[in-house]
């Protein structure tokens, strides 16, 4: 590579690395500072605690609050995954063969998972409510019982998984669609001739080869759901005990209680758990990249 | 088997589209019929607001109130329409082309660590909005960038980086290199070659890509609301606000201005429909 080459080659991708660098690298690593300290968000100097805050933290008795905010988002996460995966997978399998318009209504039912949590949170509150509330009509109407969704401890959370899979459910349905899709029609061919039973077909081949890139689909939806935020807001606001997610406990000790330094404490240990998770996905995503040509990643 | 099938879809199709169905339905309603006990199916003129039944008399009242400045708010929808319009196109640009020449970089120089480096691209996405806000935040009061359309543009920039990168390498690595290649023997410099050769090829790249940033700056909302309280504050933020309006919460007007900012979401995701599929997974699967 001449001098030249090498010049531009930073010219095309130094700009962005840059960039990454001091809004994310950054940011992270001032948090790890900001973490051994008492910063406040109405003060503008800290003074350095050593491990306080992590012993705050890790005190599981005289703050069950983080283990209680760590439990509901790995509910949730479990929960919402497992089922809008289930129920996606069902869907494009329904939806596999061809029929006219079926672009269109792929499309139209793929609209949930683009529009904004937070407006679209809110709006859900007027479908949820418990008197008024069209659900609750639809379910009285059919002699169902009609739960008090955003008010009552018990189902709140519930409400929180509802309509994250009906946002999320379209995810799954798009990506499984496109792993039926990419099996051969000669495999199925072949099963015909062996007289395979359907049920066979099914266990043998299309979820065998399916599998790969629902695993990524779930990696994918694991790592956002995480930092489920935007709807606990608009459904359960930041401080609710059933539903406290750890992005909002995360909020409600930073801005609310306005306490940086255990705020970037706990941050550090999510951190943690989402860079664990995050190498999971990217040693996953080199080694299906290397299995099968058809990723993007294949021909770097 | 296939009755099972047809069942499903179509069960799933209404219950899926219902709650957009009803938000364009409140949109145009009153507000006693909004959270009336029956629920109002039917736009009916001859309707009596609030009464009985099923009907409703229509109304673009909830539109008409968009402009209107809520007590306690110095700004009206319309006014933080135009923040999330500017603050989305204006980050789009800035992602799209840093997204662009660096996708370019990786797709055909040698770079030492290139995977390592896309990798740390990539995880940039992972990291949840909240667990780095305090330090943005502090780092932000030192520039003055609190509550300015500049911060959030700069933010939404950085936040949408990955995703540019990721997916226009995916498309750049589809640009045969044969074509920059003559372009070099005929005489360009490799500059020339990647703005009238290269760039040219990428134009649906860039524009799927520019419509799946628009989308998240668009959507945003933990960054939107931590680091503003008036001035740029974006539509999910100042919706959230309304939530505990004294007079009720305005269903109408929320419909309303919830429909108008959803809608050229759903615009677009209609016109990107056969490159959903890359969007969404950061170009890891083509098809």
């Amino acid at each position: 590579m001449t001098k030249e080459g090498s010049f531009l080659k930073f010219g095309f991708v130094g700009p962005t690395l840059l960039f990454l660098v001091a809004l994310n690298l950054f940011p992270l690593c001032y948090n790890v500072v900001l973490g051994f300290t008492d910063a406040a968000l109405s003060q503008d100097d800290y003074r350095f605690v050593g491990a306080k805050n992590y012993g705050v933290i890790f005190e599981a008795v005289t703050n069950p609050k983080f283990g209680d905010a760590l439990r509901t988002t790995g509910f949730f996460v479990m929960v919402a995954v497992t089922v809008e995966l289930l129920l996606g997978f069902c869907l494009a399998l329904a939806l596999r063969s061809k029929f006219p318009g079926k672009t269109w209504l792929l499309t139209a039912l793929l609209v949930p998972m683009m529009l904004s949590p937070a407006v679209m949170g809110l709006f859900w509150n007027l479908i949820l409510s418990a008197h008024n509330g069209i659900l609750n009509q639809a379910l009285g109407s059919v002699g169902l019982p009609e739960p008090h969704w955003l008010t009552d401890p018990k189902v709140k959370l519930v409400a929180v998984l509802l309509v994250d899979i009906w946002m999320w459910t379209p995810y799954m349905l798009l990506v499984a669609l496109a792993g039926l899709n990419a099996i051969p029609s000669y495999i199925y061919e072949a099963a015909e001739v062996d007289r395979a039973s359907t049920w066979t077909v099914f266990r043998r081949i299309t979820l065998p080869l399916c599998a790969p890139l629902l695993f990524l689909a779930v990696l994918f939806r694991t790592t956002d759901a995480l930092k489920q935020f935007d709807l606990v807001m608009a459904l359960t606001g930041p401080n609710d005990a059933s539903t406290q997610t750890l992005s909002a406990l995360l909020y409600q000790i930073t801005f609310a209680n306005q306490k940086v330094g255990l705020g970037s404490a706990y941050a550090c240990v999510v951190l943690v758990v989402v860079m664990a998770l995050a190498s999971v996905f990217t040693r996953y995503l080199d080694w299906l990249a290397k299995k099968q040509g058809r990723l993007a990643y294949g021909s770097a | 088997m296939k009755a099972l099938r047809v069942a499903l879809i179509v069960v799933y199709s209404l219950v899926g589209m219902l709650p957009f169905a009803w938000l364009v339905l409140t949109a145009f309603k009153h507000h006693p019929d909004t959270i009336s006990s029956s629920a109002k199916f039917v736009p009916w003129t001859g309707a009596e607001v609030g009464g009985p039944g099923l009907a409703f008399s229509p109304t673009v009242e909830g539109f008409a109130q968009l402009a209107d400045v809520h007590e306690g708010m110095e700004f009206s929808f319309l006014d933080h329409l135009v923040n999330s319009a500017l603050i989305g196109v204006l980050s789009t640009l800035a992602s799209v082309a840093l997204g662009t020449s660096c996708a370019y970089g990786f797709s055909r120089f040698r770079i030492g660590g290139s995977k390592d480096w896309l990798f740390f691209i990539l995880s940039t996405r992972f990291m949840p909005p909240l667990s780095v806000v305090a330090p943005v935040l502090i780092m932000y009061r030192a520039l003055d960038l609190p509550n300015t359309h500049v911060g959030l543009v700069v933010l939404y920039t950085a936040f949408n980086l990955s995703l540019a990168v990721w997916l226009m390498k995916g498309f750049i690595d589809d640009i045969p290199r044969a074509y920059e290649e003559s372009a070099l023997v005929d005489g360009y410099s490799h500059l020339s070659a990647f703005f009238r050769v290269v760039l040219p090829h990428a134009r649906t790249g860039m524009a799927v890509t520019a419509v799946f940033c628009l989308i998240s700056a668009w959507n945003e909302f933990g960054f939107a609301m931590t680091l503003n309280n008036a001035r740029a504050v974006t539509v999910p933020v100042y919706f959230a606000g309304l939530q505990g309006n004294t007079s009720g919460v305005p269903w109408p007007q929320i419909a309303a201005g919830a429909l108008l900012f959803v809608l050229p979401i759903v615009v677009f995701t209609f016109l990107v429909r056969d490159h959903l599929l890359r969007g969404v997974t950061f170009g890891t699967i083509k098809q």
